[in-house]
């Protein structure tokens, strides 16, 4: 490499500081946004998308716990009750979750990271956008016709007999699963093919191997949900009868299908938020990371082991009982690897600078909270414990403390810590400390009741209640109205930031190492205007920021080329 | 990974490749990506004729015998040409050989239209008895309650095999416009060997369901 | 252009291929027709189909002489196709009792 450096002129590229000329004002018009190829502004366009649709759950979440006040009706009946619950799971889990972190946070960095111009097929990234708001219009039109009572998993027989809208639905999720598979192919390849000069399997920023495992995830599970609800539909236009008992079909068959996708789906959603933790905790503890590569490649072992432990959702289905002692058995392997990234956090925070932003808030609050969802998890692996627990509070309460407090909370250090490279604006730090400490006491006092219900056998989906639980639902009712005060804080200081004149962000503000922060805030259209070269790891810092900056001049093509293609692609 | 000669500025190489060489690796591999997703996708079915083949073995010999083993051997060698013939199209292109380039996407499509229409006249002699898939089959001639279900899955598996066939044909006609265009040549010829690559797909799945569906005697 | 070097297959192993796979196809139906004993009619079949796959995967998709990456792409679908079937056979094969009707 040092023989090679000097023949190819590697030197230090300054960070132009609040560039006048950048991604957000490279083009203007609507068009510019609708018909862009730029992957920060689909990334940004999927952000906006994520976050209408996390409100509409979020809206009909806090209706659901309102239902719940009283043991009987309070101001919905049990049908309405019902599709209500089911949208809020398809909407969080399909049209919010699913998306949010890789096709928002990662389509945006992904490419930066690797010190690339852009994902590897641009065009598939902008159809994957499109596929996805044309999945959201079906899921929309199923809402507009009464919706769907089925709940999120669309369960065989009662899916093929209700009279609700169910066609529509699914058709949507099969859509969007398009959207979910592109951009996971185009993650795969731009990892593989459009890494910067000298950037080595091991100096991918952990963001990126996380984003490279879920990618896996999503492109080998997703088509067999789209195999599993083409069937699905078929069953309810043309009677195929493949899950239809009475013509010789298994329902639980169905299940097998639907888990073989969504339980590595789980992982779809929890694996880059692994990634955002281990880039926050990382710079905010001024820290190399902690066994970087057992990070990285336990991400891909949870990406493996993913797929051999979906039966653990149908332990009370009718399935064999072999199979049942297997999966419970294969399902506390996913703890190894989770375990390990936990220990590997917290040994990387050991001894380090730790600077309490608001980013680093959010990773400490995922540390405890998903560590919660993680140890329920177990418990509820373990066969005899199951058996009381299926499909009770305790189930709701397990995947909400690691699918919200997991996630959610990741999410939120993601947009935190990247809110200034997005958006080229810092937001007021005194709320953002204020909304995430109500967003936690919301969280708890909202799903920690759901817990003690669910062990005391309050089952799930239920219109009414006996009145024994009243005091826990209404606390949790009460939670949720925390939940949704926190969100509003955060919404209000966020939009404040992006119209007020005077709080221009850096290009570095945490003075991390990844590649990202090597470009200005907002970047420029092409991301860099030179190649960048990779020498170090991203979280050597120990190492002067100067030698993070390296590259070469030039971007491996003319300008003439690069306006020329950009006319043609404007047309296409 | 990303080498850095600089610009060739070749017409072809979009603004964010270093050059045509990492573009095209890009697309095979993004292609190979698809067909795993494709495999799992058909894989679904395969799941589904497993389950109940090993549940019912009566049913799947009893079912087979109703359908034509001699057409689905035609159709068999039919795909196995096309898959030559789009092969050597591939092959003209990397030799710049404009004229067979088109030769052979024509003879691929017409030998894809000739396996559809021998699959339209299986299913309308099967339509014709009452064998159609699930709720709607009467057929009486096979002496076990599950036929409909053997049917259903005989279905479902070849109709969307046939779709991809469809597409398949599809594609291939906009490379055959493509190509009398002058667009492809020993340079720059990514979309047909992407393409070969998804029609070998097709094929490789019909040199499975071919002795599963056909051949259980 | 002295990049270009992407491997031209030889017209003799295109050719040998698709002959190769009339003959396979050709043996595949003569084998359904003898009355090989279950269930080794079914295992020859199968066979032959992964012997017909691998000729065409090999050969027709020039995985012999493309990227490692793309064979193990290949590989990895069929490897987790292997997993579907097979944990979902563990239950299937093993119920007590099927959910149908008739039984």
């Amino acid at each position: 490499m040092a023989a090679t450096a000097k023949d190819l002129n590697i030197r230090e590229f300054p960070v132009e500081e609040n560039p006048k000329h950048h991604y957000l004002n490279a083009e203007t018009g609507l068009k510019s946004w609708l018909f862009t190829v730029d992957h920060k502004r689909i990334g940004l366009m999927y952000l906006a998308s994520i976050i209408l649709f996390f409100f509409v759950g979020g809206v009909l979440a806090l209706a659901l716990r309102l239902e719940l006040w009283e043991p009987a009706r309070t101001f919905m009946d049990a049908d309405t009750y019902n599709r209500v619950f089911t949208l809020h799971g398809a909407v969080m889990v399909f049209l919010f979750i699913i998306p949010s972190i890789p096709a928002a946070l990662g389509n945006f960095f992904l490419p930066m990271m690797l010190g690339a111009k852009d994902v590897a097929f641009p065009k598939l990234n902008l159809l994957s956008f499109w596929i996805y708001s044309f999945g959201a219009l079906f899921t929309l039109y199923s809402i507009a016709h009464g919706g769907v009572d089925t709940g999120w998993t669309f369960y065989t027989p009662y899916s093929t007999s209700t009279g609700t809208a169910v066609i529509s639905m699914t058709l949507g999720v099969f859509i969007m699963g398009f959207s979910s598979i592109l951009t996971g192919i185009n993650f795969i390849v731009t990892v593989h093919k459009m890494r910067a000069p000298g950037q080595t399997w091991g100096k991918l920023p952990l963001f990126i191997w996380s984003l490279y495992a879920t990618a896996i995830i999503q492109v080998l599970a997703t088509p067999v949900l789209a195999i599993t609800l083409l069937l699905l539909i078929m069953e309810r236009t043309l009677g195929v009868g493949i899950f239809d008992p009475a013509l010789g079909g298994d329902p639980v068959l169905y299940q097998h299908f639907f888990w073989f996708y969504s339980h590595p789906a789980v992982y779809i959603m929890i694996v880059p938020a692994f990634g955002i933790i281990s880039e926050v905790i990382s710079t905010f503890s001024k820290k190399t990371i902690f066994g970087y590569w057992l990070i990285a490649l336990s991400s891909l072992a949870i990406a493996f082991i993913g797929f051999l432990v979906w039966g653990h959702h149908m332990f009370v289905s009718g399935q064999s009982e072999l199979a049942t002692v297997i999966f419970s058995f294969l399902t506390f392997f996913v703890g190894i690897p989770t375990g390990i990234k936990i220990l590997n956090w917290v040994a990387t925070m050991y001894k380090g600078s730790i600077d309490m932003k608001t980013p680093m808030i959010y990773a400490l609050m995922f540390l405890f909270l998903f560590s919660i969802g993680g140890f329920t998890g177990i418990m509820l692996g373990a066969l005899s414990v199951n058996v009381h627990l299926h499909d009770t509070y305790y189930v709701v309460a397990h995947f909400h403390y690691v699918m919200m407090g997991g996630t959610v909370f990741a999410f939120l250090a993601g947009i935190h810590y990247w809110w200034p490279k997005m958006t080229g604006k810092m937001y007021n730090e005194f709320w953002a400390k204020v909304a995430s400490v109500v967003l936690f006491i919301g969280f708890n006092v909202t799903f920690l009741p759901q817990f003690i219900m669910g062990s005391q056998g309050m089952p799930r989906r239920y219109y009414s209640y006996i009145e024994q639980f009243q005091t826990l639902h209404q606390t949790s009712t009460v939670g949720s109205w925390v939940l949704g005060v926190g969100f509003i804080i955060v919404g209000i200081y966020l939009t404040i930031s992006l119209f007020s004149k005077a709080n221009k962000a850096s290009s570095n503000p945490w003075g991390a190492r990844a590649l990202e922060w090597m470009s200005s805030s907002p970047p420029a259209h092409h991301n860099f205007n030179y190649t960048p070269v990779v020498l170090h790891n991203p979280y050597d810092f120990h190492k002067p920021i100067s030698e993070f900056r390296l590259g070469i001049d030039g971007s491996g093509h003319g300008e003439e080329t690069e306006s020329k293609v950009e006319l043609s692609s404007d047309k296409a | 990974m990303a080498n850095t000669n600089t610009a060739h500025g070749e017409s072809h190489v979009q603004h964010h490749f270093v050059d045509s060489e990492q573009q095209f690796d890009s697309s095979k591999l993004g292609m190979w990506i698809f067909l795993v997703t494709e495999v799992l996708f058909f894989g679904g079915l395969f799941v589904a004729y497993i389950v109940y083949r090993a549940w019912n073995p009566e049913l799947f010999y009893m079912s087979a015998k109703e359908l034509s083993t001699m057409m689905g051997a035609i159709n068999t060698i039919v795909l196995i040409g096309s898959s030559l013939t789009i092969a050597l199209a591939v092959r003209a292109a990397q030799l710049n050989q404009q004229a067979n380039i088109s030769k052979y996407l024509l003879v691929t499509i017409f030998l894809a239209c000739v396996f559809l229409v021998i699959k339209y006249f299986e299913y309308t002699s099967k339509f014709a008895v009452g064998i159609l898939p699930g709720e709607l089959y009467t057929y009486e001639g096979i002496d076990h309650p599950g036929a409909a279900i053997f049917f259903s899955i005989y279905y479902m598996m070849t109709g969307l095999h046939g779709i991809h066939v469809i597409i398949g044909i599809g594609i291939m006609v906009w490379l055959l416009v493509k190509t009398r265009q002058g667009a492809y040549n020993s340079s720059y010829f990514t979309p047909i060997e992407i393409t070969a690559l998804y029609w070998h797909l097709v094929d490789l799945i019909w040199i499975f369901l071919f002795p599963l569906l056909y051949l259980i005697e | 252009m002295s990049e270009h070097n992407h491997h031209v297959i030889d017209l003799k192993y295109l050719l040998g291929a698709a002959g190769a796979l009339v003959v396979l196809t050709v043996i595949t139906v003569a084998a359904a027709y003898m009355d090989i004993p279950r269930p080794f009619d079914l295992i020859t079949a199968l066979t032959l189909a992964f012997g017909k796959a691998t000729i065409v995967a090999a050969v027709f998709m020039g995985l012999i002489w493309d990227k490692k990456i793309n064979t193990m792409a290949l590989l990895f679908s069929i490897l987790f196709f292997f997993i579907m079937i097979g944990i979902t056979l563990l239950d299937t094969l093993f119920r007590d009792r099927p959910f149908w009707v008739w039984n």
